[in-house]
């Protein structure tokens, strides 16, 4: 070092300035990790409201009750814009309450960087919230300005919304922190969360249809999510939604409850888990009774300084049986040779070793998604639209949008497997690598890889045909074919995710798999006829394989067949081919050069 | 068992100068597990001073404690005169921290994690811009400033945690195993940092399991077991104290070693191999130690018994050899 640069505060006054902006100094460190992540950022909050307004608000226009009708004495966009901008501070509540949040304790330690700096725990959660709400602040403000481009908002306090979904987002966001400060263990909690929790708190509240639509049974959980009080609270300030103003006022109270509970308890779980409570004694020093087979045993039974040296002949004491000599280990020769052992299995065998050691909930309940859209959606706007023009003649709403459902949870089971799954062992635990120094050829693990995705996709597919059964939408013996279509769809997505996934290279471009799957998903005549759209865009539409997932499984749900039916499974066919080829390629040049 | 208290006898400590870090009994309880026993000890200020000890006898605990991120279960801990457990802003505002584990933001650029660092100590961006310079030409990373974290080796990432550590110019910087699991260049590069800052008048607690490193670095450190102190001194005291001044390591093939040490403790004493000679014999499972004063008259003594050793080497005795006579050779962990 040449000079020396003298620090411009003493020790004293750092500490001070910490004592009043620490939970600023984090924020600004959130902001700019955010920043690295910053155009997938700006082209989902901008991009999101753009495609939902125009695939649901003008596509379910036109099928509610032939595009006549309003709701709440307003046209159906405007009564779904503000519920839509409240959503999306819902949203990204939970992922940016969650994910970084495990990142801070678990996966990256972040927090504890600044846990060694002079600001107090509970200052690092408080910057993490106030950039996460500056996000809301920021994404609900271009939401509302998607909303006057379209001419949605047609109150003069229509801006107040903003604020409200921000105050929402906090309402759902702060439990979730506390939540997520509390879990030690990932055993994919958050998959749940987002399923069992965010999900239904988004798909019963009142965002699509008004809330009356659904039976008591469903409608209660609208009344406990913040998601609907928010959203009543944009359609106030929207449109001018008619309420007692008690009721408004019990909302406000509500979501501003749950807010400073979830804030109280992030207090708590961070200062526990990143130092102590002033004036208590150790908390680490409670004795705490052991659970059954859960003890603490750091340091008990330890021997030292020579009692009991350990014998050096142990590791042959143990071993019972004689081992057999060991068998040749074959070389495959011919065409495929270096690409292809034949082995398949042993990547299948890991696969499901590690599903068993994983948390069962999280892979049985992944059809869960599909069955509340089908929940939420056939029913709440069932009760608006009447019959919709199906392959063999009008159908019930349900009956049109269940197999659609299902070939879009084919693709998602597909797609998160291929991807995410993918994702994580190629770049972090490094099993394809393993695998690959062995006398095993990329061949072997792409398909036996994509073999796991179609399990997964057959297991979601079935529990979703048999709740389709319960729900009465089976009514041809054609319907069961739509297995195995959907195992197709899988396999079609996951080859090709797969080979996708190869050139990503950092988490962050794995948002922008969702960024494509979104507009695809709501493009996908999965909630109403591809006729409703112009037919520029019809041809769009036909040339996405989701679409033709769509077609084919609504097709097989009435047993109708048409030349089309073989379009469509021709389409997956090629798919599957192109994405295999691709995939063992991309695998063979990442780590086999 | 009580803790044998050591205190600063053999240090002379300059007269009115206050200890930069004092523990009385300090101790840590997890459960009814004691990770820390009651432990003392004083660092003046600008000394190097180094806790070595076994996987689990309580390094970390005591590191993390004194940088005010553990409470404490009972004793006194002094860090610059300011309790960690009422005034932790204030006692952190002076320490910089190397935690065993590093927890970078990989997402950021290494100029990126330095200036965040520095944010949380509330310093202006003014400072911040020139010391992440100065911080990275430190740590040789000026090449790095703007790649991402995620992607530099093991040792690039060392250097920047420790780099980090550096930017409130602390008067006392924690270094947790700093150098485990670099290689021979980047240690040495990391020592001789830690030289010029030693130089400068900052005060270094480092603990490490690497004997040479403590060798090289420390002028003064404990030993800890089992959260106990079990020596206390400068590297060469200790070893002067708790080894003999050569070992002689023989081999004798793995069927022949205990029978061999066997015998010659059964002979230690005698006129052949006498107790001045030997002052131990320690039967290892690949090779048998005497500890003498004299390698080469041990080797004579021990070839004109008839014992011909498959290999043998005479060298001084070190540091390891204190630590291990000091805290066992099993496995700990």
């Amino acid at each position: 070092m040449t000079e020396r640069l003298l620090v411009p505060l003493t020790p004293d006054a750092s500490a001070a300035r910490a004592r009043t902006w620490g939970w600023w100094y984090y924020a600004e460190h959130f902001l700019l990790q955010m920043r690295r992540y910053g155009s997938v950022i700006v082209v989902s909050a901008i991009g999101e409201p753009l495609i939902y307004l125009l695939a649901m608000g003008l596509g379910l226009a036109a099928v509610i009750d032939g595009g006549q009708s309003t709701v709440d004495g307003v046209s159906y966009i405007v009564f779904l814009a503000p519920a839509l901008l409240a959503s999306s501070a819902l949203m990204t509540a939970a992922t940016e309450f969650t994910y970084p949040v495990m990142g801070g304790f678990k996966w990256q330690r972040v927090y504890f960087g600044p846990q060694a700096g002079p600001m107090q725990p509970w200052q690092i959660a408080a910057g993490q919230v106030a950039a996460v709400a500056l996000r809301f602040l920021a994404q609900s403000v271009l939401f509302y300005v998607v909303m006057l481009f379209f001419g949605v908002a047609p109150s003069p306090w229509a801006w107040l919304q903003i604020i409200s979904a921000v105050l929402g987002g906090l309402a759902v966001g702060l439990p979730l922190m506390a939540y997520a400060s509390s879990i030690t263990q990932d055993k994919g909690q958050f998959a749940l969360v987002q399923r069992f929790i965010i999900m239904p708190l988004f798909l019963f509240s009142g965002t699509f249809y008004p809330l009356t639509n659904l039976p008591v049974a469903l409608q209660w959980i609208g009344w406990i999510s913040p998601q609907w009080h928010a959203a009543q609270l944009g359609r106030i300030a929207s449109y001018g939604m008619q309420e007692p103003w008690t009721l408004t006022v019990l909302r406000v109270l509500y979501l501003v409850a749950l807010a400073v509970l979830g804030w109280w308890l992030v207090w708590r779980q961070f200062t526990l888990r990143l130092g102590w409570i002033q004036g208590t004694p150790d908390r680490d020093a409670r004795v705490v009774t052991p659970r059954a087979g859960w003890k603490r045993t750091r340091g008990a039974g330890r021997r030292r300084e020579g009692t009991e040296p350990e014998p050096a002949t142990r590791p042959q004491g143990r071993i019972s049986e004689p081992i057999p000599p060991m068998p040749q280990i074959t070389v495959r020769t011919g065409p495929f040779a270096g690409m292809y052992a034949g082995n398949i299995r042993a990547v299948l065998e890991r696969g499901f070793l590690a599903l068993k050691t994983n948390n069962w909930a999280v892979f049985a309940s992944g059809f869960v998604e599909p069955v509340l859209y089908l929940l939420s959606m056939g029913i709440g706007l069932g009760a608006m639209i009447g019959a919709v023009e199906g392959p063999a003649g009008p159908m019930s709403y349900p009956a049109f949008i269940a197999p659609a459902l299902l070939a879009v949870s084919a693709m998602n089971g597909a797609i998160y497997d291929s991807t995410w799954n993918v994702f994580f062992k190629m770049r972090h635990s490094k099993i394809y690598r393993i695998m690959l120094n062995t006398s095993m050829g990329p061949m072997d693990v792409a398909l036996g890889e994509i073999g796991m995705a179609l399990f997964r996709g057959a297991v979601y597919s079935t529990g979703f045909l048999a709740i389709m059964a319960v729900m009465g939408h089976l009514t041809s013996p054609w319907a069961l074919l739509m297995l195995p279509a959907a195992v197709l769809i899988a396999f079609a997505f996951a080859s090709v995710g797969m080979a996708i996934t190869s050139y990503m290279t950092k988490f962050q471009q794995m948002d922008w798999i969702m960024v494509v799957l979104m507009p695809m998903f709501l493009f996908s005549a999965t909630f109403f006829p591809l006729s409703v759209y112009p037919e520029q865009i019809q041809w769009v539409i036909q040339a996405l394989p989701l679409w033709h997932g769509v077609e084919l499984l609504r097709q097989l749900s009435v047993g109708v067949f048409t030349a089309g039916t073989l379009v469509h499974v021709l389409y997956f066919v090629v798919m599957v081919i192109g994405g295999m080829a691709f995939a063992s390629a991309r695998l063979k040049a990442l780590f086999l050069r | 068992m009580h803790t044998p208290s050591v205190h600063l006898s053999s240090t002379a400590r300059p007269a009115g100068q206050t200890p930069v870090i004092s523990a009385r009994g300090l101790t840590k309880r997890y459960g009814d597990f004691e990770a820390v026993r009651g432990i003392d000890f004083e660092v003046p200020p600008g000394e190097a001073f180094g806790l070595l000890g076994p996987n689990g006898a309580g390094k970390s605990t005591t590191m993390r404690m004194i940088g005010g991120v553990s409470q404490r279960t009972a004793g006194e801990l002094r860090i610059m005169g300011l309790d960690p457990e009422t005034h932790g802003p204030e006692v952190r505002a002076r320490l910089g921290v190397v935690p065993q584990q590093d927890n970078l933001d990989e997402e950021l650029t290494v100029r990126d994690n330095l200036m965040v660092y520095g944010r949380y100590f509330g310093l202006p961006r003014s400072y911040l811009r020139p010391k992440a310079q100065q911080l990275l030409e430190f740590a040789q990373l000026t090449e790095k400033a703007d790649a991402q974290v995620e992607g530099l080796s093991g040792g690039m990432k060392r250097r920047l945690v420790i780099a980090r550590s550096l930017v409130n110019e602390p008067q006392v910087l924690l270094l947790d195993e700093p150098t485990t699991g670099l290689d021979p260049q980047a240690r040495h590069i990391l020592w001789d940092r830690l030289f010029r800052l030693k130089e400068q008048g900052t005060t270094l607690i480092l603990t490490t399991h690497y004997m040479d490193e403590a060798e090289q670095l420390c002028d003064r450190l404990i030993v800890v077991d089992q959260g106990q102190i079990m020596a206390e001194g400068s590297p060469a005291q200790l070893i002067r104290e708790h080894s003999s001044r050569e070992v002689v390591e023989l081999r004798f093939g793995t069927e022949r070693n205990a029978q061999v040490a066997a015998e010659l403790e059964a002979l230690r004493g005698s006129e052949r191999l006498p107790a001045s000679l030997v002052d131990r014999v320690e039967p290892l499972p690949d090779r048998v130690l005497l500890y003498t004063p004299s390698g080469e008259d041990v080797l004579t003594a021990v070839s004109a018994l008839g014992h011909h050793p498959i290999t043998s080497l005479v060298r001084r005795s070190s540091l390891e050899d204190v630590f291990l006579t000091l805290t066992g050779r099993s496995l700990i962990d």
